[in-house]
């Protein structure tokens, strides 16, 4: 499945916050408000009832009597949505509101004299009521239980409730609103840099520009540093492909030359003679231009290669090869001594130059490697001939002169010389104290 | 000596095919990996060349297959790609030596004779049983240091006696190992080329080289000696 671009990921964690958030606090409110308003009606009914008991009087019979005129104008009209009832355990005393006229209902729930009882409401009475049982002493000082209760609607309260949402979840939403706003414009802001550099990769793959411009946040420096680089050695080596296609071409053109002026004589046995001659010199002409081409030189973002476990393959291929020689070889390598390129180049270099030791070499082939902190130095010393000194020079360059040359000895270390110059490394030749050649090769890490 | 050829390309297969038997050597060709692989497992070779770049089954992973099966005899690599990386990777597989196309007809006879001499413990070139002298380069034959001329099918067999003198060889291994697949063997004909060769190399019979075991086959009977030269 294709990644979620960094975009929508951003966009959707940051509603998802939003949301749970938004949603939380007005949940949390909204309960809050609804527990205080509650909390209010309980306390104005048990406010009633106080007022119930102060305006209660005493009958001729010693019964609690409630005048007509209440506190409440509520209490007196009919169906005002608040009501009271009070029961007393003095025959059958029975009161109810004028409010109540024309309705069943019995909110009392006898209690305990002194407890408050509440209940909430239902579906049938919707009615929050409070219960109140107090001890009434009449004139003869007898005491009687009577229970209060007070209904009040819940209609009120509801809509009071449904309005503080209203307005809650209005201003809610606003604010929902003004943050995905705000969270579009920081996005926008944010990303803008990462926008810029699809923009102008895009320019480069159309050829209108050659390299990412410079001002990036620091996040993105190292990115676009490396694309830089990449763009730059891709740059590098298609100019070294065109570079050795066209060496390629113009110096086969010489040997071409020889064996067409030698097909057109018509004398089979010169044109034998010369062919023998040329395919070789072609031959080194296509290894050389090849082997350069091929070269990785620098590598951007390059990993370190140990170069220990490289060259021992080497010395084992080459033992292989040249078992008859019987040659004895000392490996001296740092074993953490590494190079940054790929390995195809660092077999290529020891590869041609280990091979010519192995193959003017007497008896014994040295190599040693050393590394610093800022550069890695490798000796490879052998006890043939040696190369006189005059002539250095002329070995080194011998690729490059292939198509003007005389075929003959191979062309490794020109074409190791040309990859290591790609490295920006050094390659010097000494001699050795073995007595052939000694080749100091020094790359800077 | 047998040898087998596994290249794709039908006309340097032809020629080094024609070039090697002219050198001496029976010769089985393979055309691709799998091919090879079937030769390489059922036959007795004393040498492959194998080009790297096969169809069906690459040049490496045949070596490889071919080693995993214990099959020791030398391998000479054939490639178009000069690289480092791909030589030591096909030495890495077994093989054990290479040549980069094009070659030298010579360089590639001259690898073979090396590797062909060393795989049966001969460290030069010229194998000395005195007072007979056998040049597997130049495959001159001298006694006392009097050139002796041989036909193509003397030397062979004499080169396969003295590359494993003091050893038994045997009839069959003998014809296998000095004719390729498609000859028409009879072991008659091994009888007469000995025959030929005792002749040749000893006539007043006082040297006796080759001695026959009934029923087990030939032995080369002279000791050798490692000669200096290389």
């Amino acid at each position: 499945m294709k990644p979620l671009s960094l975009h929508l990921r951003l966009v959707l964690a940051a509603s998802l916050v939003l949301a749970a958030f938004l949603g939380l606090t007005g949940w949390a409110l909204d309960n809050a408000y609804r527990k205080s308003a509650e909390n209010a009606m309980q306390e104005q009914l048990q406010g009633h009832i106080y007022a119930l008991l102060a305006a209660a009087d005493e009958d001729e019979l010693g019964r609690m009597y409630l005048p007509p005129e209440l506190p409440d104008p509520r209490f007196s009209s009919p169906d005002s949505g608040l009501y009271a009832q009070v029961v007393g355990n003095v025959g059958d005393y029975q009161w109810q509101s004028a409010s109540l006229v024309g309705q069943q209902l019995n909110i009392i729930h006898p209690s305990d004299a002194g407890e408050w009882h509440y209940e909430k409401p239902t579906n049938h009475t919707k009615l929050y009521t409070v219960n109140f049982s107090v001890i009434w002493e009449d004139k003869n000082n007898t005491e009687h239980i009577y229970s209060l209760a007070v209904g009040g609607d819940i209609a009120p309260l509801l809509n009071q409730i449904q309005s503080f949402r209203t307005t809650l979840w209005t201003w809610l939403g606003g604010v929902a609103l003004l943050l995905l706003f705000a969270q579009a414009a920081v996005l926008q802001w944010g990303l803008k840099p990462l926008r810029i550099v699809t923009r102008e990769l895009n320019q480069i793959e159309n050829g209108k520009a050659d390299k990412l411009s410079g001002g990036y946040p620091s996040e993105l420096q190292q990115l676009t540093g490396n694309i830089n680089s990449l763009i730059h050695h891709s740059q590098a080596s298609q100019e070294r492909y065109r570079n050795s296609l066209g060496d390629l071409a113009h110096s086969l053109k010489t040997p071409l030359a020889v064996l067409q002026g030698a097909a057109e004589a018509q004398d089979a046995r010169q044109l034998q003679a010369v062919a023998e001659e040329q395919i070789p010199r072609m031959n080194d002409i296509v290894q050389y231009q090849l082997q350069r081409a091929a070269a990785a030189g620098k590598v951007t973002l390059a990993k370190a290669i140990f170069i220990a476990p490289v060259i021992q393959k080497i010395i084992r291929s080459l033992d292989k090869i040249y078992q008859d020689k019987g040659i004895a070889h000392t490996v001296t390598i740092d074993e953490q001594a590494h190079f940054f390129g790929t390995e195809g180049d660092l077999m290529e270099v020891f590869g041609n130059l280990l091979d010519n030791a192995y193959k003017y070499g007497k008896a014994r082939v040295n190599i040693s490697a050393e590394e610093t902190t800022e550069k890695l130095i490798i000796h490879i010393e052998d006890d043939g001939a040696g190369i006189p000194v005059d002539k250095i020079d002329t070995v080194i360059k011998r690729g490059q002169r292939a198509d003007e040359q005389q075929s003959g000895q191979g062309i490794g270390l020109s074409a190791a010389y040309e990859i290591i110059h790609l490295h920006q490394g050094k390659l010097k030749i000494n001699k050795s104290k073995l007595g052939g050649v000694e080749i100091i090769i020094t790359f800077n890490q | 000596m047998r040898l087998l050829v596994v290249e794709d390309e039908p006309t340097l297969r032809q020629q080094l095919k024609k070039q090697l038997m002219e050198k001496g050597y029976s010769v089985d060709v393979a055309e691709d990996g799998e091919a090879g692989l079937f030769h390489g497992m059922e036959y007795p070779l004393d040498l492959a060349v194998i080009d790297l770049g096969l169809p069906k089954l690459s040049g490496i992973d045949l070596i490889r297959q071919l080693r995993s099966a214990d099959k020791r005899f030398p391998i000479l690599i054939l490639t178009a790609r000069g690289n480092w990386q791909d030589k030591v990777e096909g030495l890495e597989a077994g093989a054990d030596d290479y040549l980069v196309k094009p070659f030298h007809q010579e360089e590639l006879s001259a690898r073979i004779n090396a590797l062909v001499r060393r795989a049966a413990g001969w460290t030069s070139s010229i194998i000395q049983c005195a007072p007979i002298s056998l040049d597997t380069r130049t495959q001159a034959v001298q006694n006392n240091g009097l050139p002796i001329e041989l036909t193509s099918y003397e030397y062979r067999v004499l080169e396969y006696l003295m590359l494993h003198s003091g050893k038994v060889v045997s009839k069959t291994e003998l014809t296998e190992h000095i004719y390729d697949q498609d000859f028409d063997r009879d072991s008659n004909v091994l009888e007469v080329f000995v025959g030929r060769l005792r002749r040749k190399l000893d006539p007043d019979g006082s040297l006796k080289p080759i001695e026959t075991l009934r029923g087990r086959g030939y032995r080369f009977t002279l000791k050798p000696m490692q000669s200096g030269e290389n």
